[in-house]
């Protein structure tokens, strides 16, 4: 808890909460949304490619929304850091917002995984295969759960 | 900078844009059943077409007029009973509009598909064409007796019968507020619907700015009703807000500008559909700058209408 309470004291957590300025925390809330928009639509896109929607799409040809995926993902974890120290005894004591990182993890998890198993050496570069559709839907679950838990963090009480 | 500063302009530019779907829709019926009659496919699709705008100006026609309704309810003559009933009506034509718009979407976009005529989705535009004719009808009428009052055979103040008593556009208002589960889960499908939205859209205008290689365009459109049912969802949660809380969306100038992005990402959808020139790229091998500008510029489209949508309680008074 101490430590918690560092962190929303620290001088970046105030000027983040206080500052009137749109630059401040607007910002950083923003680019997070960003993230999360670029990550999970990217990820629900080659989804659906996986459970069979525009099959003539080849599956190489969506090979290069993984670094996309990664980038919006590294954005977040940035951007998400800065907002919870500015607001960290409350953020770190919710359950919803643990829920929500259980929820990231798994949605990342699967990303990696999907990437092996359809991008790795031994893949096959045209049948999907039923652990690759299986991912896709546990990818799906994952990040519909976690933008889910992320916005109900505003709803919630702590 | 804003060029609706004024609510008065709002109300200007409800005058114009709401004949858009009351004359249009005739139009559109009269397109459509002649199309059927001649066999003409082209033309079916020119009323398809017409349609998805029409219903794409309906949005701006029904928000302009919710400010139009605060300029003139205190001005001499003018009863609120009359501009009640119309709002009613109109929310209720606005949900029927939008439903035929995107059904007729789709049916231009399996007409793309190669597959000839979509017989079951036109029959099903036919139906929500007619239907929302009727109650656009309705609307236009209550919306008439506003400023013309002589022209109703009974006083509008006395007739709550005249005007639908089963819609009610300020206790649906009330009714989203009073329910503390419908904001949050409103908010949970407007992210998801952006994201769904964006990752398809992603994909195709990779595809037209020459990121997956060799891949014919018309694999890509295969997504796009994807993207269209995020789009739906968005513009179903979003009029939910607005229909709770309209006075504070509409004296933002963010959301003003937030809408007419909405517009131009609605006439993307078309453009995907309808135009040969993103499907032209890879067959001619070749990536004019137009093609580029038009692609880069979808995606900022849904960047701007994130930034916009993200920072409408911030950006207020700061443009």
């Amino acid at each position: 808890m101490a430590f918690l309470a560092a962190l929303d004291h620290s001088a970046f957590s105030t000027w983040l909460r206080g500052s009137d300025s749109i630059w401040a925390f607007p910002t950083v809330l923003t680019l997070h949304t960003l993230g999360m928009m670029v990550l999970t639509g990217a990820s629900a896109a080659l989804d659906l490619r996986l459970l069979g929607v525009a099959r003539q799409i080849p599956l190489l040809a969506l090979r290069g929304l993984f670094p996309l995926m990664w980038g919006g993902f590294w954005l977040n974890l940035m951007t998400g850091s800065m907002l919870f120290v500015s607001d960290a005894t409350t953020k770190g004591t919710m359950p919803m917002f643990f829920a929500k990182l259980l929820f990231v993890a798994i949605g990342v998890a699967t990303t990696v995984l999907i990437r092996r198993e359809v991008y790795g050496r031994n893949a096959d570069p045209i049948h999907v295969s039923s652990t690759a559709r299986f991912l896709a839907i546990a990818s799906i679950a994952a990040w519909t759960l976690a933008i889910t838990a992320g916005r109900l963090l505003a709803y919630v009480a702590a | 900078m804003n060029p609706f500063g004024n609510p008065a302009d709002l109300a200007h530019l409800h005058l114009l844009l709401n004949h858009v779907p009351t004359v249009g829709t005739v139009l559109c019926v009269g397109m459509f059943l002649l199309a059927t009659v001649r066999r003409n496919d082209d033309l079916t699709k020119v009323s398809l077409e017409v349609l998805f705008v029409i219903a794409i100006a309906s949005l701006p026609a029904y928000m302009s007029g919710v400010a139009a309704h605060d300029v003139i309810k205190d001005q001499p003559g003018v009863s609120e009973t009359a501009i009640a009933t119309h709002q009613s009506a109109a929310l209720l034509a606005l949900a029927c509009m939008e439903l035929t718009g995107v059904v007729a979407w789709f049916a231009v976009w399996q007409f793309r598909r190669g597959a000839g005529r979509p017989p079951k989705t036109l029959t099903a535009v036919f139906v929500l064409t007619m239907l929302t004719l009727a109650v656009m009808a309705w609307a236009a009428n209550l919306g008439g007796y506003i400023r013309h009052p002589e022209i109703s055979s009974v006083p509008i103040d006395a007739t709550p019968a005249s005007g639908p008593r089963w819609i009610d556009v300020a206790a649906l208002g009330e009714w989203v507020l009073a329910h503390l589960w419908l904001w949050p889960t409103g908010e949970t499908l407007h992210f998801l619907g952006m994201s769904l939205s964006f990752g398809i859209l992603l994909v195709i205008n990779l595809h037209v700015l020459g990121f997956m290689g060799n891949v014919p365009f018309e694999a890509v459109h295969r997504l796009l009703p994807w993207g269209m049912a995020g789009l739906m969802l968005n513009v179903a949660s979003g009029m939910m807000f607005f229909t709770a809380v309209p006075q504070q969306y509409l004296e933002n100038p963010t959301f003003h500008w937030k809408v007419f992005l909405l517009v131009l990402a609605g006439l993307n959808y078309l453009y995907l559909t309808v135009f040969d020139r993103p499907w032209d790229v890879p067959r001619k091998g070749v990536l004019l700058m137009t093609d580029k500008i038009v692609a880069a510029s979808s995606l900022c489209l849904w960047v701007g209408i994130l930034y916009l949508g993200r920072m409408l309680p911030y950006l207020r008074g700061k443009f």
